[in-house]
């Protein structure tokens, strides 16, 4: 399976540690979490998702990490009835990515 | 070595928005327990019940539904608001295995994401500097701040969603051709639509005027209309089940916008507010303070005039005043010229900014036709577009006038080092303190005797329970409210027991009646901050009168809980 390429990885790398570096300064180790849980539950399986379109690589950023907010939810919230909100936190980051690399997988096939 | 200027551009934005966050973040740095006012606990304790809960919920637990039972008016006693803004609290509270830092963390991201939304609408059609400088001047604006503070986070975060829907529109509109009719941009504007639906359905109409002023406007300039019925379909499609994804919260904005249109709830304002862009202060005693409705106060004033002429003017004073204080502004002044610059060249990113100015002062004026409901909630918005105005108005002024081209980019970078100066100068300081200094009396957070006494009620009594706090004096009612949030238990005050006159001879037996079978919780943490000694007095007696005889199940730090039953 192709995996999808991230443009400018290493800068992203650099600014993410940067980053959550800040957020442990500021806010201790509980803030430095929070950070990563941001980028990596909110932003990350929606830009996977974006990345299938035809948009600059800022504003696959800033739309992943508004439709992320607003979309990630949904799927928690409902599994979260039926399990355990952790793991329904996880199934749907899982759900998100998987689908991500299915609409790739689809639009290079169709 | 040579640096990449999109390494260099992206690097100054997030050192920019870093600094933002230090400083939004302050007022829990070194204070690690909530505040707030009614409304920040009612979003803080939502999310942390599902966090600490390990589950979600639509049916209001006991603590909840005591105040909130009939918020929902579709379906009562169910939740009120659609569930994102707290479940993606919670997530993160649940990641980060904590219940103050990644709730409070994500609020303040949330709330400073107009930095974001708008740096990067601004720079794509305006380009780096008035985006970055924007962005800049966001941080300090006091109309955020303040709501921030008080307790509105969805709707803070509501706010962010506006230049980015609009600008997918945008992006849709000016690029459809014969050739090219990629509907990406239409199909994420309805996602965002639906998530700013979910966040706060009073800024998703903000939003759907937006767009529909934007249509007029750009359908004018430039002489046509994409009218794909495929991609609006689609798009309509897509808004439509996101909106059917939480029926009861749904149904809860179609009901209670259909009950603010009746005509018995109406109150219409006169033509004359027209002229105004702001409400007016009168109608907001007691909700807001008079100065959030000064351009002076909240968005800034660069100029010579003293404090205390500036303080005099309000959305309500006079002409004379007003103008006086505008024109001393170099603010005021600068918006005033980015409006002429957008007029002036009228190309399709200044129709964009001025289709957005529009809509905010449609919005502003919608009491006009009789929908006055959270008009000052509306008003927080403001500076949202004016400052990009402002900035617009300041860098790019010398781009109509005939000099030459070389002093022109010399002009723009004096006017933005100016812009950072008097930023920092006028701006900065009120915005610092106002932050560090939020909350900071004892009075107004729960301390660690409180906080571990909740987290005792939370783990060793029934979740239906109700837990009566005796004696709140009303300057630390607002603590009582919080260990309620904290412990998830219900908290009925029963300070009118002891203060209140009327209960008169019989207070003891009255208050006997309601408290039978309640947890009672005295806290005398804080008895030295309190001034009434004659009140401290009777609120040590009515625990000796009647506590006697019950069951003492906590007793730490100045704080003891009671099971109060017949005897």
């Amino acid at each position: 399976m192709k995996l999808p390429k991230i443009e400018n990885i290493g800068f992203i790398a650099a600014a993410t540690a940067a980053i959550a570096l800040f957020f442990y300064f500021i806010l201790g180790f509980s803030g430095m979490l929070s950070i990563l849980g941001i980028i990596l539950l909110f932003i990350v399986p929606t830009y996977l998702l974006l990345d299938n379109f035809k948009l600059g690589q800022d504003e696959k950023i800033v739309f992943a990490f508004f439709i992320g907010a607003g979309v990630f939810p949904i799927l928690a919230y409902w599994l979260g009835f039926f399990i355990s909100f952790r793991a329904a936190i996880a199934v749907s980051f899982i759900a998100l990515t998987a689908s991500a690399f299915v609409l790739r997988k689809y639009k290079n096939t169709s | 070595m040579k640096i990449n200027k999109n390494y260099a551009k992206a690097s100054i934005f997030i050192a920019v928005y870093l600094f933002a966050i230090y400083i939004w973040t302050l007022p829990f740095q070194d204070a690690n327990v909530p505040y707030g006012e009614w409304d920040a606990i009612s979003h803080w304790e939502l999310a942390d019940f599902i966090a600490q809960r390990d589950q979600t919920f639509s049916t209001l637990p006991k603590f909840l539904d005591y105040s909130y039972g009939n918020d929902n008016q579709f379906k009562p006693h169910t939740l009120w608001y659609h569930p994102p803004f707290h479940v993606d609290m919670a997530i993160i509270s649940a990641f980060a295995n904590d219940r103050m830092i990644p709730i409070f963390l994500t609020n303040a991201i949330f709330a400073s994401s107009i930095l974001i939304s708008v740096f990067f609408v601004i720079n794509r059609l305006f380009g780096f500097l008035p985006g970055i400088l924007s962005a800049f001047m966001l941080i300090f604006s006091m109309r955020d701040i303040l709501p921030y503070l008080w307790g509105q986070w969805p709707e803070r975060f509501a706010y962010a969603f506006i230049p980015l829907i609009l600008y997918c529109f945008y992006m849709y509109f000016t690029n459809y051709s014969n050739e090219n009719r990629n509907p990406a941009y239409l199909y994420i504007m309805a996602i965002l639509l639906g998530a700013n639906l979910y966040i706060h359905p009073l800024v998703m109409f903000h939003s759907i005027i937006g767009i529909f002023v934007l249509v007029i406007i750009l359908a004018i300039k430039q002489r046509k209309f994409p009218l794909n019925l495929k991609h609006i379909g689609i798009s309509f499609f897509i808004f439509l089940i996101m909106a059917a994804v939480f029926p009861l919260q749904t149904g809860n904005v179609i009901l209670s916008f259909a009950k603010s249109s009746t005509d018995e709830d109406k109150k219409y304002a006169p033509i004359s507010t027209l002229l105004r862009l702001g409400p007016d202060p009168d109608n907001f005693v007691g909700s807001v303070p008079r100065m959030y409705f000064s351009f002076e106060k909240m968005i800034g004033y660069w100029g010579f005039l003293d404090e205390n002429t500036i303080n005099e003017v309000n959305t309500d004073s006079n002409l004379f005043k007003k103008i006086k204080v505008n024109f001393t502004n170099l603010i005021f002044i600068s918006f005033l010229l980015g409006i002429i610059v957008t007029l002036y060249r009228r190309g399709a990113n200044d129709l964009f900014l001025l289709a957005w100015l529009i809509s905010f002062y449609l919005i502003m004026h919608r009491d006009i036709i009789g929908i006055s409901t959270f008009l000052h909630r509306s008003f927080s918005a403001a500076a949202h577009i004016i400052i990009p105005i402002a900035v617009i108005g300041a860098l790019q002024i010398y781009t109509i006038l005939k000099i030459p081209e070389k002093l022109k980019q010399t002009l723009k970078y004096i006017s933005a080092a100016a812009i950072i100066i008097l930023t920092l100068k006028f701006n900065m300081p009120t915005a610092y303190a106002t932050l560090d200094n939020a909350y900071d009396s004892p009075l107004l957070r729960i301390n660690g005797a409180q906080v571990e006494a909740s987290e005792w009620l939370k783990a060793n009594i029934d979740e239906n329970a109700n837990v009566s706090v005796i004696g709140p004096f009303p300057d630390i009612m607002q603590k009582a409210w919080w260990m309620a949030s904290y412990s998830h238990r219900t908290s009925f005050f029963f300070e009118g027991f002891i203060l209140w006159p009327s209960p008169g001879e019989n207070a003891n037996e009255t208050a006997k009646y309601h408290i039978l079978n309640d947890y009672v919780l005295f806290d005398y943490t804080d008895i030295g901050l309190l001034s009434g000694r004659s009140l401290v007095d009777k609120w040590l007696n009515f625990e000796k009168l009647n506590m006697e005889n019950h069951k003492l199940l906590y007793n730490k730090d100045n704080i003891r809980v009671y099971k109060y039953e017949a005897s």
